[in-house]
This record gives structure tokens, sequence and C-alpha cells, in this order.
């Protein structure tokens, strides 16, 4: 994972450009971040996508491990509820990351985690998604966990 | 200019090199040959392997095959990761070989190794280590929860007494009901006390499931001196836990890194702690509820604080004492089949390895149990989590209820006030 991380980051006296990881589940998230790239939706460069089967694939234990590789935020995203194409992955996925979300909050990590929907037309959507996320993450600043 | 920086930035950095390897020298031996000489191939200890009922797993081959120079052999099998760390074999090792530190070391060298592949065993997908990792960075500030803390609780952030509650809030993802072992221990240390009890907010793992399971020694170094650093800075003077694992990390194994730990700390487990008060006359035990139904019990011994302590430990009888003691108020203490130092393992250790095999030991464990009564005493909060969860996939097993040493007496524990024994008197 330590791969991914951009060489800007490295660059001194820059502004600080975030590394963000983006689990896209195949069958709906990332054929929205495909569309918002066919249909040339600006978004910021900070994210490395990760194509998943479905959300319900990605484990806790996924995220924490980014975060102790270097990354500064993550963010899981999946079919909206009922739209799964393995039916109750996403559903899945929702409980576990909202008990999740307590425990990150003991390392003071919970903001830099977001669990979204979108859909595969929803190629806009998605684009908004990673510039207010980007955001957030410029707002509270490098992690520097390595 | 940039030259006379990096020079001494390697000095630097080969400072902080020899430090990691001065506390590494201590836990960690590389010739494994030399401590296992004295092994005369008794075999005993492939005999009460608890794993090699289960599955095929020789200890005393293993020593044998490394002795005879096939270590890499054995490194690069990677059966040495099955071994559940439960120091049976220890118990009636002729020789005092003490095979669960071999195994901790060998799993160091195997971890070096790029080939091995770790993940494949550790249980939850390896979050728990991953957690206990994360600790020891210094831009990671851990906010615990103190929602737990029962409200006529005195507690502060200085202070002698430190109640170390260990990893239970960080359980609470997969397991719901684990901070009812942390509440029902400070209610108990709080009526005790007359100072308020220290709970720290920024607490740490003790490292304990680094240091035997997945052997990264590098972070367990950095963990206990984050931890005695955390432990200066809010003056405290001893330490009680109700976790088995943090008593004998704190005891025995920080001791191996800092010899003056003890000197500083007095560990207490909440066992010991309660015995002490009881032959002090400070506690009496009551039943709440006044039926003369004779409640069966039994008593689990977590390999913690049976095996892997010193041979003169006194906490088996301690506890023991105690639970005689409630046969005047209703509760019959029963012993199962397999009890004190001969007990079975939960199955788990460290997460390592939570799978069928180790299913079979834990339903084992609860059929000897069944056997007995129908509560079930223990006082590692992990035997007590791996039993709960087994017991949830078995009707049969129903009818036990699993609970942890302090949830256990909180509702049996009368205190006396200091003006009344002078009166009695």
């Amino acid at each position: 994972m330590s791969v991914l991380i951009s060489k800007e980051k490295k660059v001194k006296n820059k502004e600080f450009h975030p590394n963000i990881l983006c689990f896209c589940c195949n069958w709906c998230s990332y054929a929205g971040a495909d569309l918002a790239g066919v249909s040339r939706f600006q978004y910021p460069s900070t994210i490395r996508i990760v194509r998943v089967m479905c959300s319900g694939r990605v484990d806790p234990s996924f995220i924490l491990e980014a975060f102790k590789d270097g990354i500064d935020g993550v963010i899981v995203t999946g079919c909206h509820i009922g739209d799964c194409h393995y039916l109750k992955g996403n559903e899945f996925a929702r409980d576990r990351f909202e008990r999740f979300q307590k425990t990150l909050k003991l390392f003071n990590l919970d903001k830099r985690f977001r669990l979204e929907w979108v859909s595969a037309s929803e190629g806009k959507r998605f684009a908004e998604i990673i510039t207010e996320f980007t955001n957030q993450i410029k707002e509270l600043g490098p992690l520097r966990l390595i | 200019m940039n030259f006379i920086v990096e020079i001494e930035r390697s000095k630097k950095a080969k400072l902080e090199a020899d430090e990691f390897n001065s506390y590494l020298r201590k836990i960690y031996e590389p010739d494994l040959t030399s401590l296992l000489k004295k092994c005369y191939q008794c075999a005993r200890c492939s005999g009460v392997c608890q794993i090699s009922k289960v599955q095929k797993f020789t200890p005393s081959r293993i020593i044998q095959m490394i002795l005879e120079g096939f270590e890499d052999e054995i490194i690069d099998s990677q059966v040495l990761w099955d071994c559940l760390m439960c120091n049976s074999c220890l118990q009636h090792c002729p020789k005092d070989i003490n095979f669960a530190d071999i195994v901790r070391i060998a799993r160091y060298k195997m971890r070096l190794k790029d080939i091995q592949n770790l993940d494949r065993s550790i249980a939850h997908k390896g979050i728990y280590p991953l957690m206990s990792e994360l600790m020891i960075q210094k831009n990671i500030k851990i906010e615990r929860p103190l929602d737990w803390i029962p409200k006529d609780c005195k507690i502060s952030e200085q202070g002698n007494i430190l109640y170390y509650v260990g990893c239970l809030p960080f359980f609470n993802y997969e397991f719901q009901d684990s901070n009812s072992i942390a509440e029902s221990t400070l209610k108990i240390i709080c009526q005790l006390e007359k100072d308020p009890v220290v709970i720290l907010k920024d607490e740490i793992c003790c490292g304990h499931d680094l240091y035997w399971g997945q052997a990264k020694f590098e972070v367990f170094i950095e963990l206990a001196k984050k931890n005695i650093s955390i432990f200066e800075k809010a003056g405290i003077t001893s330490i009680i836990t109700a976790c088995a694992e943090c008593y004998r990390t704190f005891k025995i194994d920080y001791l191996n890194l800092f010899e003056d730990f003890n000197k500083k700390f007095e560990v207490k487990h909440i066992i010991e702690y309660i015995f002490d008060k009881w032959k002090q006359g400070k506690v009496q035990f009551k039943n709440p509820n006044e039926s003369n139904d004779v409640i069966p019990f039994t008593y689990h011994d977590p390999c913690r604080l049976s095996r892997f302590l010193p041979k003169d430990n006194k906490i088996i009888e301690e506890v023991r004492e105690i639970f005689k003691h409630l046969k005047t108020i209703g509760y019959d203490f029963k012993e199962m089949e397999h009890n004190k130092e001969n007990s079975y393992c939960c199955g788990v250790n460290s997460w390592m390895n939570c799978n069928e095999k180790s299913k079979a030991l834990r339903y084992k464990r609860l059929l000897e149990a069944k056997a007995v009564g129908t509560k079930m005493i223990t006082s590692c909060p992990k035997c007590r989590m791996h039993l709960k969860c087994l017991k949830k996939d078995y009707e049969d097993f129903s009818s036990i209820e699993i609970l942890d040493f302090s949830e256990f007496l909180v509702d049996l524990i009368k205190i006396i006030e200091p003006n009344q024994t002078v009166e009695e008197k």
C-alpha cells in the first residue's frame, strides 16, 4: 500500500496534498467513478481507487492498515441500500461500519473515514463527494503516521 | 551543509537502533539450539499438548529437528503458527524447557522471512493487533469513552491506585457486553478505596498479543516504554487489573525489559486484591436474594493465571479459598474434570488461529462445565469471550452462564465500614 503514496507529499513548501484511499464496489460505485471520468466532471486527484466486488468485502482492518501505511483518509463507496448486486452486501457493510465508527473514535480517526452510497448513474455525485471529502481532510491536516 | 545534516541524522538513527537492540537482546535469543540442549526426548510434551488432540502437532519432534540442524525446515514449514501457547508442556517437562518461549522466539524469526503468510492465522482479520500497533504512533491520541463508569464512583487522573482497564472498550466493536467487566470491577474497587481510583483516558495496550502471538517485539518494546512513561506521569504506585493477560505481562514480561518495574509499581490481579481485603476483614460475602436454592458453579483457570506464572504463585489457591467460603451463602463450588494447572485451554491465544480445531477444544471445555454446574466463572476476559461465542452456536449449552470473576462477585460483596469492625470487637 505504501507504493500508492504519491511523490508530491515529499516535495517541501507545497500545499498539503492528501492521500485518500477509495474502495469502490464493482457494480455501482466503480461505474459511477467511470462515468465521472467519461463525462469529465472535475475532482481532485487525491484519491486512489481500489476496486472490490462488493462494499461488504471491505473489512475494518483494511482501513486501519491504510492509516498505518500513511493514508490520510479512507472512503468506502457502495450501491444504494436495496440495490446491491449480492442482495445484502451493502447492508452488512453499513452495520459493520456503524459499529466501527465508535472504535475509530477511540483513535480520533472518525473524521477521516466515510461511508457513502453512489450508484452507476451518479457520476456527478461521486465527483462532489470526493471534492468535499478532500476539503475535509485538508482542513484536518496530514496524519503523518509514517 | 546538507552533508553535515545527513551525518547527524545517521548518527541519531544508529543510537536509536542501539537502544532498541539492547532491549531486544533481553527478550530474544537468536540461537535456539542452546535453549533446547537439555531435552532428552521423553515426549511428555507431545502427550499433553492440547492442540495435538485435534490436529497433528508434536513439540518433541520439533525440538529434535531443531537440535539436529533442521531449524530452517521448521521455520519454513510455518508449523509453529499453530501452537496454542497454553504452556501445558512446561508443566510436565522434567527439564523445564519453556516451549512457549521458544515458539515466541521462532515466530519472530518466521515473521522476518518474506514467504510467511501471517494473516492466514490471525483471527478477525488481524484488526486487534493492528489497533495495538496504531497505539504507539505519536500522532494518534487515544480518547477512551468514560460513559461506562458507575455514577457513584469517584475517579481522577492523578493518584496512587490505577485500575488498568485493558483493551475492553476496543472489543466493543464485535463483543457488545465487554464493558460490564470493567464496570463491575470498578464498582468493587471504588467501594473498598477511600481515595478516588485513577482511570486513564489515554491508556494504551500492554502489548501481550504482539509479544506472544504475532511476535512484533519492536512494537512491544515501544508500548512498554510508553506505558511506563504514562504511569509515571500520573504518579501511580499500584496497578489493579481484571485481565489475566495484562497481569502476566506486567508481572513477568515487563520485568525482563525493565528490571525496576516491580519496584516502581505494585501489580495486583482483582482476585489477589479481594483476597487480601477479605483476609484483612474488610469484605464479607452475602446473598442478595434470600432463597435457599444451592447454585452449583465452577471455575475455568485461564492459562495466564495458572501455568504461565511461576510455580510459587498463590492465585490458584486463593480463588478456590474464596469460592469454598461461598458455600455458606448458597453457592456450591465444584471442580471440573481438568482443573488448576491441568485445565483445558479455551482454544485461542493472542488472536491466533480461531478455527474449527480450536472450536473443538472449546466444545470439550463447555461439556466439562455443563457436567458440574450452571455457572462458569473465569478471570480472563478473552476466555469469557471465546467461550460465550461458542455458547451462542450450540443450544445444549444454554443452561450455562459464563461470567467474569468480578461480574460474579459484584453482587455478593458486602463492605464492612471501619467503624463497624471496631464495634464488633
